[in-house]
């Protein structure tokens, strides 16, 4: 990381850190909340999808079993309300490892059978959240005990904690960026036989950011399932959440560490927007199908890489 | 005995439309290596169609797939036309699923402006009836469709055999780049390869409005099961699609008939799972360049 | 990339009327509303216009009862508003749209609340997204009158700002039948019963409810499985009941796998002595579209609402709807009613109390039963109604009360007739 990447990335976390003392409508901070969740699920997605070249488009089981686990764990008492928060790291640990063989039996096929083969693992986490119902109330849901948190600042602890993610999601995409890992990534990602052929601990690295990338969106997972109070299996494993991750580095740029924090800074207040305003007529669905279209067509790179090639 | 007989009787017949929903579905793959995220889509649209011609002009289903097929062959080469092709070479792979994806969010936006978002069917009155053979009950709808699908696949296997389009298709799907050195214009090809696909998709759409209730968003279901149909088979393999989506179809009837039928999709992707483990390529793929 | 979401959660249900008492009453609250001056305020210097907040589903899954409780609200707005609105304010609804999803329904009821700043809320569509929603309304304080979230863990969170505007708690719906069932003596009852059931927080457990009734009875349950949501082909779960041979079938459904359910057993000419399906067949416009006709005969269900229902002020409703929209009543949705009769709960307040503020509301509904369309209502400390539904029959093409006795419309059609293909 460059002495100016250091300064950039303070300003921004400091100026995100003084905001809810300045804003006094909570529907701001709710707004702000749900940009930096997916800010944090777009920065993890990118390890994989970004970084590797790997595009998982069944990320969102790994936020349904954060979500779970926090609801689980916390059906009745929250304690003094941070209690969900502390467990966060354990949970993410825990998943980083429990997916590594999945992602070792994923990750020997490539791109577009990858793809499929994420999303049918998606299904499956979801079919079984249906139909194990003692563990996870089936489609009845489950409940996370309220926050004790008091009503005038009661959305805050929430924000720090999806902030906080965010910055471990950026801080160790830069670590592994700027490390021998990265290296590997690049090569991986460019010609994966060329690189393994040259002597790349390809397996490896690309379990290692499939890792450290499940682990992160199971935090943010658990983050949500608290603050909403109430999950679904529908929902907290939601083919829908991944689309937005998806769609939110490439908007701002794949493999770039500001492109999704840029993407979804972008896409998740025009899309509360427009639901808001104008999601009565079906106008909404266009509108977001011809935003996707038009980003494809062109800006295929994502916005930031286009802006830097146009220097 | 007599339940496991007329569980396969439904799987056969309902595995019969969605290989033909599936045959499109690979052949896009195989022709553009595109993932066609739009294909469960295509045959809403075509159902919705069907519906309207019944309703409005009291067209019978079947017969509106005269109408259809030639209108969706429209669409997909319009649809090529003007969203795939624009993508660079390089990007086509993974932009290509996100750009069906939209377009498959476009089609179900318009839909439910039109239609709104009431769950319709087709209902031309014979749609309920069932012959019984040796104690087993067999719809006659589910026949009819069954009929009309190894008609077309048989169709699209001449296409693909015997007409000048069909050996350009193969040839491209598999070496492009001798294709093209021996004339084969990969655009032209992409483009009609892409409208046979939703030709497909377009008759298999008019028969679905009569098995099964549908609105604009019965799309996502369709293409998870379409997807994992086409990646058992191995992409790109016409053959191997219908073979898996047999597969598919008795399996998931069989399980939802004698065992529970909350576990009848699961199983399905459990097995499909197994079967990449073993062989990532799926029953009939080609092996890819580069893969395991 | 498979939405796995049905979750209709359809709550129909009738009730028994008690008729002119009902109307009395709906008629002596609207007129005292009209007349500002009440005991112990002043409302009559307060002509800011009433506002009330509602998210719905407007797009997405729940989209076609979201509109129909959205013409509901509308319909009640502008009808209490042509009175003189509550407590002489006017009313202005603030709807907006959820398209199904939990995370936007809180983001909707945080910014109706702390950004709009509405003096009232309503609730959405469905449990799903009634509970996440009424949390947010409990943290600030505001009454939650909802008309479709009644599954058990709406009232599981023992919150006292939440009315569910129906008679009784969505699990009971399948009880009236068991009632039904159970008066028939001993001899003529079914000595079989197969329970096939959506996996969905409002179907499963009413086909359990009853189960367990019949199973006390003595009647002897052959099939008992649970299908997973947008099961699309229920061919081979109805050729499993089929073979079990049951005398009843008591169906937890939803809607469209009512449909999907009855023209299976249409097509393998499967025609059980009762069925009872707890949702779908309770619709009057959608039902016969979809089977057919000639085949709805007999199929019992239950609802809270239907357009021959004997609750006082229904054809007054029907009226009202037809002159505002259009078409003719059969067509009315009886999530629209509901919608109607939460409305209807505020100006009754208004008209008791002479305030409509949130406090007012949670203290005063806890107690006293309350006329609407959709059935005398009270709730208990959790929110939960404490009334029960009427189970309807199929009977000529239309939906007739068939039990209890002393409000029956008609006497239930057993044995169930042939299908007519």
């Amino acid at each position: 990381m460059t002495p100016a990447g250091a300064v950039r990335g303070a300003a921004f976390f400091g100026a995100l850190c003084v905001v809810p003392l300045l804003v006094g409508p909570q529907w701001v901070l709710n707004l702000l909340i749900f940009t930096v969740m997916y800010a944090g699920l777009a920065s993890a997605w990118n390890l994989v999808g970004g970084y590797a070249g790997y595009p998982s488009l069944g990320h969102a089981a790994f936020f349904g079993f954060g979500a779970y686990a926090v609801a689980i764990i916390f059906e009745n008492d929250v304690g003094d309300g941070y209690a969900p928060f502390r467990t966060l790291p354990i949970i993410g640990l825990v998943v980083a490892v429990a997916v590594l063989p999945v992602a070792w039996i994923a990750m020997r096929t490539r791109a577009d059978v990858f793809a499929i083969v994420t999303i049918t693992l998606l299904f499956i986490a979801q079919t079984l959240a249906f139909n194990l119902r003692s563990v996870t109330g089936g489609a009845q849901g489950r409940s996370i005990a309220p926050a004790p948190f008091p009503v005038e600042t009661y959305d805050r602890p929430f924000y720090y904690a999806m902030l906080a993610l965010l910055a471990l999601a950026m801080l160790l995409s830069v670590a592994i960026r700027d490390s021998k890992a990265g290296l590997s990534l690049a090569a991986v990602r460019s010609d994966e036989d060329k690189a393994h052929g040259v002597g790349v601990h390809v397996t490896g690295v690309k379990l290692l950011v499939f890792a450290v990338s499940a682990g992160i969106t199971a935090m943010i997972g658990g983050v949500w399932a608290y603050y909403v109070g109430f999950i679904y299996p529908q929902f907290a494993i939601d083919p829908l959440v991944t689309i937005g991750m998806v769609l939110m580095c490439f908007l701002g740029g794949r493999a770039t560490l500001w492109g999704p924090v840029l993407g979804a800074a972008i896409l998740v207040p025009a899309q509360q927007f427009l639901a808001y305003r104008l999601g009565a007529s079906q106008l909404y669905l266009l509108g977001y199908a011809a935003v996707f279209l038009i980003i494809m067509v062109l800006l295929p790179r994502g916005i930031l890489p286009t802006l830097r090639r146009a220097r | 005995m007599q339940l496991a007989a007329q569980a396969i009787i439904l799987g056969v017949l309902t595995g019969g439309v969605y290989a033909l929903m599936a045959s499109g579905q690979t052949l896009i793959f195989g022709v553009m290596k595109v993932v066609n995220l739009a294909q469960g889509a295509f045959v809403v649209l075509s159902a919705y169609l069907t519906f309207s011609l019944f309703t409005g002009f009291g067209v019978d289903p079947f017969l509106a797939i005269l109408i259809t097929t030639p209108a969706m062959f429209g669409l997909g080469v319009a649809v090529h036309w003007l969203v795939l092709r624009p993508l660079k070479h390089e990007d086509v792979g993974q932009l290509s699923l996100l750009v069906t994806f939209a377009v498959a969010l476009g089609v179900e936006g318009v839909l439910a402006l039109a239609y709104e978002t009431t769950y319709r069917s087709v209902q031309p009155g014979y749609e309920n009836r069932s012959w019984t053979v040796a104690g087993l009950q067999i719809s006659e709808v589910r026949l009819y469709a069954f009929g009309l699908s190894a008609v077309m696949l048989a169709a699209l296997y001449l296409i693909l055999e015997r007409t000048r389009l069909g050996m350009a298709i193969r040839a491209t799907v598999q070496n492009p780049t001798s294709a093209r050195l021996l004339g084969v214009s990969s655009e032209r090809v992409a483009a009609l390869g892409f409208g046979l696909g939703a030709a497909t998709a377009a008759a298999a759409g008019s028969v679905y409005g009569l098995l099964y209730p549908f609105n604009p968003g019965s799309h996502y279901d369709l293409i998870s099961r379409l997807l994992t149909i086409v990646v058992l088979g191995g992409m790109g393999s016409v053959g191997g699609a219908v073979v898996a989506a047999m597969i598919m179809g008795v399996g998931s009837s069989i399980v939802a008939a004698l065992a529970s039928p909350i576990w009848s999709d699961f199983t399905f992707f459990v097995v499909l799972l197994a079967v990449l483990l073993i062989r990532p390529r799926g029953l009939f793929g080609a092996r890819a360049r580069g893969a395991l | 990339m498979a939405k796995l979401q049905s979750h209709k959660c359809w709550d129909k249900r009738l009730r028994n009327r008690r008729g002119t008492a009902a109307a009395a009453l709906l008629v002596a609250g609207v007129t005292l509303s009209g007349c500002a001056s009440s005991p112990g305020s002043s409302p009559s210097s307060d002509s800011t216009p009433l506002k009330i907040g509602i998210s719905l589903s407007l797009t997405g899954d729940f989209a076609d009862p979201g509109k129909a409780a959205q013409r509901g609200y509308d319909l009640w707005a502008t009808e209490v508003n042509k009175r003189g609105g509550v407590l002489g304010r006017q009313v202005e609804l603030k709807i907006v749209d959820d398209t199904s999803s939990p995370d936007q329904v809180v983001t909707n009821y945080q910014n109706l609340i702390t950004g709009d700043k509405v003096d009232l809320v309503f609730g959405p569509f469905s449990s799903l997204l009634t509970i996440p929603a009424s949390r947010v309304a409990k943290r600030y304080g505001y009454a939650f009158i909802e008309p479709a979230g009644g599954g058990p863990k709406v009232f599981d969170q023992h919150l006292d700002n939440i009315f569910f505007v129906q008679p009784a708690p969505v699990v009971k719906g399948g009880d009236v039948f068991a009632d039904y069932i159970l008066s028939l003596p001993a001899d003529q009852r079914p000595k079989t019963a197969a329970y096939p059931k959506l996996d969905d927080p409002f179907a499963a457990p009413i086909a359990d409810n009853v189960k367990q009734r019949f199973e006390a009875a003595g009647i002897r349950t052959v099939y008992d499985e649970t299908y997973a949501a947008e099961t699309a082909d229920m061919g081979p779960i109805v050729t499993k009941v089929a073979a079990a041979k049951p005398d009843v079938v008591v169906a937890g459904t939803q809607i469209e796998d009512s449909y999907a359910e009855v023209k299976a057993m249409i097509q393998q000419k499967f025609n059980p002595k009762w069925l009872f399906m707890s949702n779908g067949a309770s619709s009057p416009a959608d039902f016969p579209d979809k089977v057919g006709y000639a085949n709805t005969a007999g199929i019992f269900s239950s609802g809270d609402w239907y357009p021959d229902s004997p609750i006082a002020g229904t054809k007054e409703f029907i009226a009202a709807y037809a002159a505002k929209y259009g078409g003719n009543g059969n067509a009315i949705d009886n999530t629209s009613a509901e919608a109607f009769a939460s409305g209807t709960l505020v100006e009754l307040v208004a008209a008791k109390t002479g305030k409509a503020d949130n406090a007012t509301i949670i203290q005063t509904l806890h107690s006293g039963t309350w006329p609407t369309l959709v059935g005398n209502l009270s709730w208990n400390a959790d929110g939960a109604p404490n009334g029960s539904y009427l189970l309807v029959q199929w009977i000529d093409g239309r939906l007739r009360t068939v039990y209890p006795p002393d409000t029956a419309q008609h006497p239930p059609l057993t044995p169930k007739p042939q299908w007519a293909g």
